[in-house]
């Protein structure tokens, strides 16, 4: 497999000034300034073969966006080397243009005024994309989502879920080799975050475009990412696939019980017999988080049978948020 | 992929244009309104005009109807920036909320597509009141009217148009560095007014100002006098034009070097 994006000890630093207090502080600023440098980015490699659904995550300033604008060109890399598609974004920041299509979750970048198909028309021309494939494209987007009613609306008329949906047609619509998703569905409702999620998973299958997300819902990640990359504090914590950290994570289990009383209570008493094992308690359930590599649910079941009466049950496995929780918060050991 | 000529992007420009107008018409009330603030505008802007000539008949030596000629001159080569180049007004905005990073990922010239955005229609009429006026002008001075004139107007009013351009390119870049940027912008657009004006009527430093520093003199006043003046045509009339594609293609440079420097806000 061949890598259509590569990433090399790339490092990315800004100069930021280092302000000082109050009024006193910012008139000597206006003279004397300090500046410090801030590392955005540490020394990351990585390589994305064509194709691929990648799932870039981080907490918020972790450093992900400054990736993002690095590989599509708008930043320079400080130091290291990056390769999208055999172009060096940053140097050939045109052409690199007509490689990969792009989608900011918040900004469109669609022509307020116009109508969908009018953009679509514009794009086509803007990327010299021959009839044969625009149209080709247009059906696809038919056989994949209602666009119809999308397409004479002009686009600041739209909601957000039908711009982000645009947005994200348009990206696509010059059959880039990599698109890059920004958050795509943040602020949106069930249903539509759902309907992009199929989208995007159906247009990565039939064109083998390959997707980098950014998101913070891990309702993305499991409907579409089979890898995922993790930074934080501009270093790369974690960079494998999806299966791979939950089973690192997988002996977890939660088993969930409700019993009679007050359950604030009782989880203290089954915390004092159960030492190894954190338990808490909410309105409805007492969660025992249990590691199957030391003591098996059934057998911390059984011993609580003994003592309690147990009404109702649960067995949850850890989902990705936790995992993804528990690596921000305590790495990967 | 074919190259990206001339063709292409008057091709693209084009239909940006007919794609806005036919929005823009889709408003009704907001156009009729535009129309009618434009017209209000340049008749306001004439009548000042007209009533500071009724009490000086004469300027320096500029006559009431060579004045009418710069004036109608001025008009018309400062058109073009308020048609097309009017998306520089809102650079500033768009700097400050990060939203310029949209027009960074496609594959065509950032600044071709930056000011593609807007057209401006309101400039037309501006450049119709300037039309007439400066036919006015022309049959009221007894000018002759051969087609070398009309190609030398044709060559100067481009010309002048750049500096004025250029000089607003180069304002609104401005916010690439500093951030409240509008006062420079502003400071320029209101210079433009003096450029209505014949030089010579300024104290030697604002004519060194003028000509060197913001070159509005030669917006109008060095352009005119090749027709209004064709015996006594100093050399700076006659490098104009090369002073225009000049200051218009630095202001391009510092423009486009903003834009990559731009690094834009976390999102």
């Amino acid at each position: 497999m061949s890598a259509i994006i590569e990433i090399k000890n790339v490092t990315k630093e800004f100069k930021v000034l280092k302000r000082r207090e109050g009024l006193k502080g910012s008139l000597k600023d206006l003279f004397s300034r300090n500046y410090k440098i801030v590392r955005a980015v540490d020394n990351i490699s990585m390589q994305i073969a064509q194709g691929e659904i990648v799932g870039y995550l981080g907490p918020n300033g972790a450093g992900k966006s400054t990736t993002i604008k690095m590989m599509t060109g708008v930043l320079e890399p400080t130091s290291g080397e990056i390769l999208v598609g055999g172009n060096v974004p940053y140097k050939n920041r045109t052409r690199n243009a007509q490689e990969i299509g792009v989608v900011f979750g918040q900004r469109s970048q669609l022509w307020w005024a116009l109508p969908l198909i009018e953009s679509f028309r514009l794009l086509k021309d803007i990327y010299q994309i021959p009839d044969a494939d625009y149209e080709e494209m247009l059906k696809l987007y038919q056989s994949l989502v209602d666009i119809e009613p999308l397409l004479h609306k002009p686009v600041r008329q739209m909601s957000l879920g039908q711009r982000t949906l645009s947005d994200i047609l348009a990206a696509f619509l010059h059959n880039p080799k990599i698109v890059f998703l920004d958050e795509p569905t943040i602020g949106l409702d069930v249903s539509m975050k759902a309907k992009i999620r199929t989208l995007i998973h159906a247009l990565n299958k039939e064109k083998k475009t390959t997707v980098i997300l950014t998101t913070h819902d891990m309702g993305d990640v499991d409907a579409l990412c089979q890898r995922i990359v993790i930074i934080d504090k501009g270093k790369m914590l974690y960079d494998n696939d999806i299966a791979h950290l939950k089973r690192f994570f997988g002996s977890y289990r939660t088993l969930k019980i409700r019993v009679d009383g007050d359950l604030k209570q009782e989880a203290e008493n089954i915390q004092k017999e159960l030492p190894d094992n954190s338990v808490s308690a909410d309105d409805e359930w007492i969660s025992v988080l249990v590691d199957e590599e030391k003591a098996s649910v059934m057998d911390v079941l059984g011993c609580l049978q003994k003592k309690y009466k147990i009404r109702d049950m649960q067995l949850e496995e850890i989902s990705s948020e936790e995992v993804i929780k528990k690596i921000y918060e305590e790495g990967v050991q | 992929m074919k190259r990206k000529g001339f063709g292409f992007y008057l091709r693209i420009y084009c239909k940006i244009l007919a794609q806005d107008l036919k929005s823009k018409m889709s408003y009704r009330a907001d156009f009729i309104i535009s129309t009618i603030g434009m017209i209000f505008t340049n008749i306001s802007g004439f009548v000042s005009f007209w009533i500071l000539f009724r009490n000086f008949p004469s300027i320096n030596g500029w006559s009431y109807y060579e004045m009418l000629f710069l004036y109608g001159f001025s008009l018309i080569s400062l058109t073009p920036v308020q048609c097309l180049f009017d998306n520089n007004w809102s650079l500033r905005q768009y700097v400050y909320s990060g939203d310029f990073i949209k027009y960074c990922f496609r594959p065509i010239n950032l600044f071709f597509y930056y000011q593609s955005e807007v057209f401006d229609i309101k400039g037309l009429g501006q450049l119709a009141f300037g039309i007439g006026t400066l036919i006015f002008a022309w049959v009221k001075i007894g000018l002759a009217f051969t087609p070398l004139m009309l190609l030398k107007m044709i060559v100067f009013l481009l010309t002048a148009s750049l500096i004025m351009i250029a000089l607003q390119n180069a304002a609104a870049a401005s916010c690439f560095w500093i951030q409240n940027s509008f006062y420079v912008l502003d400071l320029a657009y209101r210079f433009r007014d003096y450029a209505k004006y014949p030089i010579t009527i300024f104290t030697p430093v604002f004519r060194f100002i003028f000509t060197f520093v913001m070159p509005i003199a030669f917006i109008a006043y060095y352009p005119s006098l090749v027709v209004l003046r064709p015996d006594a045509v100093p050399m700076l009339s006659w490098l104009s034009p090369l002073i225009g594609i000049a200051f218009f293609y630095v202001s391009y440079k510092i423009w486009m070097y903003g834009a990559m420097k731009y690094s834009g806000t976390g999102s």
